[in-house]
């Protein structure tokens, strides 16, 4: 099912040479607000990344809220576009949710299994994390 | 291509768009013509199992085995054939003395280093000992005054080369007091015996292990040296093979190196280290020292010329791998964009995290050299440095 987020996202990268979407993270990267440092904890980071990556969820109105950050850049782009299209819905949403965008902007192809291994551990977290709410 | 990179098929490629330069040579070393063949050449003519048949495959095999045992001790100047066994790398090498040792390790001390990557710390620890670095000062150099025995202390193990700095350790100077106190000494030649000539008599070391893959030949084949004085140890793993009479009771061994090598070894991997040893020593470890130096020396002057970068170690000798991090950039970050740019480099802890936490980094980028790198891929790498800079800002 197509989903207005991920499709907006995807036109934004449309187009763009690969070091022009790198470019893009690292700005959307920038901008991201950094996580408060008391959540930055042992149990809220994700193994598996190259880089760190820590993240908190909260229950708002029945919709979880996931807030992520990491120490690299690229990754804090990545997790930027994450957050954006997975917060705000309920915990059922986001188990049905196809993340399609992340092989159509051309991440997926463009990093090697051990990288994007990273990925994977933090979807597969959050997907966790929505279960858990969920049941 | 120039220079030996043409001896190297795979560095015949592009990667998105532009020429591969393949700069994570301490991970693993690309193969030349000679190994690939020297391997596929087993399997197509050769293919036996060893020291058991009577037939003439298995001669053969046997034969070739041998051959390359006996090209290794010649390669790394071991007194006797005996003496080299053929083992899974560096790692297997280390956990084999390791378990051997295990009745005379437990509960007593070993001494390493600061710049250990975990495979000489990690079966160490497994074995019941318990660890003492020495220490390094800034530079990295050793603190050979910081070497402190105790009546505990049973063996020095130490590597030659950092994996992650490039920094040479004065491997003589340590055996030399480590005999004053009758401590045997282990060498990790992981990442040194690809770069400079090896001498197990001239170091006077007791063990010396090293990985078949990080010297041009294949993966999950290494080699481990045992000194004469420790061929009566008993060996960890046992099976078929290296068994003198088995008798439900009781099981004698054969003696070194066969006690060392139970089940089938790696055969067409033995001979892949014979074949990279012929093709290093046609060039000669001299000229491939002086080669590599040439280009490290090059790669450090242009890295510190720029103001981004930050190189960590700078011990009086170095070779093989250059660690740096670039200034405000992430090394995770550098290495994705220098891999769009077709340099292959390793970024992370490379396995030695006590080392990063000396550093005070989470990691680091690391361009690590072989012979077949040239000036011209430090100038891409320094291209691409530029670019990851371009893009960040």
């Amino acid at each position: 099912m197509r989903d207005a987020i991920q499709d907006e996202i995807i036109k934004e990268f449309d187009g763009l040479e690969w070091f022009d979407k790198y470019g893009l993270l690292i700005s959307f990267g920038k901008v991201l607000e950094p996580m408060d440092a008391e959540f930055k904890t042992e149990e809220n980071a994700i193994s598996g990344c190259q880089s760190k990556v820590w993240i908190n969820s909260l229950v708002n109105d029945g919709k979880l809220v996931f807030s992520l950050d990491s120490d690299a850049m690229i990754t804090k782009g990545i997790i930027s576009l994450l957050m954006k299209v997975i917060n705000n819905r309920s915990p059922q949403e986001i188990l049905d949710l196809d993340l399609y965008f992340i092989d159509d902007i051309g991440l997926k192809s463009n990093l090697s299994p051990a990288r994007s291994n990273g990925l994977a551990s933090i979807i597969s977290r959050i997907r966790e994390i929505a279960k858990e709410k969920a049941d | 291509m120039t220079g030996f990179a043409n001896d190297f098929p795979i560095l015949a490629q592009e990667v998105y768009g532009r020429r591969l330069v393949y700069l994570d040579n301490a991970a693993t070393t690309q193969k030349p013509d000679c190994v690939i063949d020297a391997i596929s050449d087993f399997y197509r003519k050769d293919n036996s199992n060893i020291h058991r048949g009577v037939h003439y495959l298995s001669e053969v095999a046997s034969e070739k085995y041998e051959e390359a045992r006996k090209k290794v001790s010649d390669f790394i100047g071991a007194p006797e054939q005996s003496e080299v066994t053929f083992t899974s790398g560096t790692t297997g090498s280390i956990n084999q003395v390791a378990r051997s040792l295990e009745p005379t390790l437990k509960g007593n001390e070993v001494l390493v280093t600061g710049v250990e990557h975990h495979s000489n710390i990690v079966p160490w620890q497994l074995a019941g000992a318990k660890l003492r670095a020495i220490q390094v000062d800034d530079d990295c150099n050793l603190l050979l005054d910081s070497m402190e025995f105790t009546d505990k202390t049973r063996l020095v193990a130490i590597t030659h080369v950092s994996n992650v700095l490039g920094c040479i350790n004065e491997i003589r100077e340590v055996v030399k007091i480590a005999k004053e106190h009758d401590v045997p000494v282990l060498v990790d030649a992981a990442q040194s015996i690809q770069h400079i000539p090896i001498d197990v008599k001239d170091i006077g070391c007791d063990f010396l292990a090293f990985s078949g893959h990080k010297m041009y030949a294949s993966t999950g084949v290494g080699v481990l040296y045992t000194s004469e004085r420790f061929s009566d140890v008993m060996p960890a793993i046992g099976g078929g093979g290296m068994v003198e009479k088995v008798e439900l009771e009781k099981t004698t061994f054969l003696k070194p190196p066969l006690r060392f090598e139970a089940g089938t070894p790696d055969i067409a991997g033995a001979i892949s280290i014979g074949s990279a040893i012929d093709y290093l020593q046609k060039i000669g470890m001299d000229k491939v020292k002086k080669h590599e130096h040439d280009v490290y020396s090059y790669a450090r002057d242009k890295l510190m010329e720029m103001d981004i970068v930050r190189i960590y170690g700078t011990a009086d000798e170095m070779c093989g791998a250059i660690s740096f991090n670039l200034e405000d950039i992430h090394h995770y970050d550098a290495g994705l964009i220098l891999d769009k740019m077709g340099v292959a480099v390793r970024t992370g802890h490379h396995c030695a995290q006590p080392l990063m936490r000396f550093l005070g980094v989470e990691g680091t980028v690391r361009a690590s050299f072989a012979l077949y790198n040239t000036k011209e891929d430090v100038d891409m790498l320094v291209e691409g440095i530029q670019k990851v800079e371009m893009i960040h800002n």
